[in-house]
């Protein structure tokens, strides 16, 4: 404790966010250093304030940026190896100072003993070859696989992003309808759905989709709230998996949802035949 | 439905709803793998995480895989590129608004994790935590043409909820943007100035045209119903 006078809340945030300067950050700063109560609310703060950047708008990393962290990574750890080579090299040729005053025998027994080794030598290089072969080979296709995962990411990002434009196109003159598209695979038990033109409910309530199967009962599948705009969307939420739906359908519960649907269906639809 | 709390702290049912589909996910990705022999007792696999050796051999929790980057093992720092490149791409992107320099500093942030993991402390929070507060330090030093930030990343303090699978990251992510889309405009946009542009009271005050006082009130205002809101 500081005398019971402690630094405001707002203050104890702009610390923790490193934007203060001057005599406002030492005055802070000296604070802290004798006040628990303080340093409490500083890590209370800080933890709240480190969540911030989830705020920010979804962004897949750029498809070749993975590349890129492992070159930097190989290269920093190139020259250790440099240096782990260097020793057997300075070995060799210590090696060949010894063979001027060892006895000419054992020198022809390693000429013959290098003839052997040369052929284990080609060998080996050509084991070389196909490994740097094979290693070509799944280098293509890990670009491919990570090619395809940056794409999938682009296309979930683009689904989630609050600030994609989105249009339901309808018959000229027709009012925009609160709308709700899902794509749903059942094998999989994967689900992404989109609404539009959703209306804004209470602040108690909360808009709940539901898989209704052909038989049992009908399946929780997120709650949500539409933004300021009505648009909304639930991206793969937790579903058992081979459970087709016979209809998909929305209601309004409480905020914090129901495991039975209680309110009123706002929207409903049943998947085309054909899937 | 399981429904685990990890802290004393617990957020809203909607998180915890979220979450215990995560322990569901996680249960069916392990029904997939293993057979019941190796959770005979149906333990959440939260409960199982820091078994020492698990019979792949496969370490997955961050801490192992910051171990594994310390002994400079590159798919382990690989695998934290996948599972935090994109938040902290995204992070670096919304301060700096150039997609270039905000690849130059996602490349920076996971290099510096290679070079020094030690930098992580755990007891200050998560691992998704820390590179979130380090991410936007970083770029708010770089929009500032600061130098990095003098001992604050040794001391910072980070958020402990876990953001370590897609699940948890996405729960978090609504949760703290209703809290946002949930304060007043004003309160917002000044919480938003402070934390993406590492603007002062001062510069706010100057930035928006509100007086100084009425700044440092709806800021507070701001921290105290983001708190609610992330603990309700």
């Amino acid at each position: 404790m500081n005398g019971g006078v402690h630094i405001a809340q707002e203050d104890l945030a702009l610390y923790g966010m490193g934007n203060l300067q001057g005599e406002e950050l030492a005055r802070v700063r000296t604070h802290l250093q004798s006040c628990a109560a303080c340093q409490e609310e500083l890590s209370t703060l800080a933890a709240d304030l480190s969540l911030l950047g989830l705020g920010a708008e979804a962004h897949p990393v750029p498809a070749h940026a993975r590349a890129r962290l492992l070159e930097s990574v190989q290269d920093e750890m190139e020259p250790a190896a440099v240096s782990q080579v260097h020793p057997i090299t300075s070995l060799s040729t210590t090696g060949r100072r010894r063979t001027a005053w060892i006895p000419w025998v054992i020198a022809a027994g390693l000429a013959v003993g290098a003839t052997g080794l040369g052929v284990k030598v080609n060998t080996m290089q050509q084991q070389l070859q196909e490994r740097s072969r094979m290693l070509a080979q799944s280098q293509q296709e890990a670009m491919r696989s990570r090619e395809e995962a940056a794409r999938s990411e682009r296309v979930l990002a683009l689904l989630k992003a609050p600030q994609a434009q989105r249009a339901t196109l309808t018959a000229a003159k027709t009012p925009a309808e609160p709308t709700g598209h899902a794509i749903y695979l059942a094998e999989r038990g994967e689900l992404i759905f989109q609404g539009s033109h959703l209306k804004s409910l209470p602040e108690d309530k909360a808009y709940e989709l539901w898989v209704i199967p052909q038989n049992g009962a009908p399946i929780p599948a997120g709650v949500f709230r539409p933004d300021r705009s009505g648009d909304a969307s639930v991206v793969m939420p937790p579903l058992p998996t081979g459970v087709p739906a016979k209809v998909f359908a929305i209601t309004v519960e409480r905020a914090e949802g129901v495991a039975k649907p209680e309110g009123p269906i706002v929207l409903s639809g049943v998947p085309m035949p054909g899937a | 439905m399981h429904v685990t709390k990890d802290r004393g702290n617990p957020r809203s049912s909607y998180v915890l709803a979220l979450k215990s589909c995560i322990l569901w996910q996680e249960r069916r990705k392990t029904a997939l793998m293993t057979d019941d022999s190796d959770n005979p007792m149906g333990l959440p696999l939260r409960s199982q995480k820091n078994v020492p050796s698990s019979k792949r051999g496969e370490p997955v929790d961050d801490d192992l895989l910051l171990r594994r980057v310390s002994q400079k093992d590159s798919s382990a720092l690989t695998k934290l590129f996948d599972t935090y490149g994109g938040m902290v791409y995204s992070v670096a992107l919304r301060v700096l608004h150039d997609a270039a320099r905000a690849e130059d500093l996602l490349q920076e942030v996971f290099f510096q994790l290679w070079r020094k993991p030690e930098s992580f402390v755990s007891g200050r929070g998560s691992l998704g935590g820390w590179l979130l507060v380090v991410t936007r330090n970083r770029a708010i030093d770089i929009l500032r043409r600061k130098r990095p930030t003098e001992s604050v990343d040794d001391n910072l303090l980070a958020s402990a909820e876990s953001l370590a699978s897609e699940v948890e990251r996405e729960a978090m992510m609504q949760q703290v943007r209703r809290a946002l889309v949930g304060l007043p405009a004003e309160q917002r946009h000044i919480l938003e100035l402070a934390y993406f542009e590492g603007l002062s009271h001062t510069e706010i005050a100057e930035r928006t045209g509100q007086p100084l006082g009425t700044v440092k009130t709806r800021m507070r205002s701001g921290l105290m119903s983001l708190r609610k809101a992330l603990q309700a």
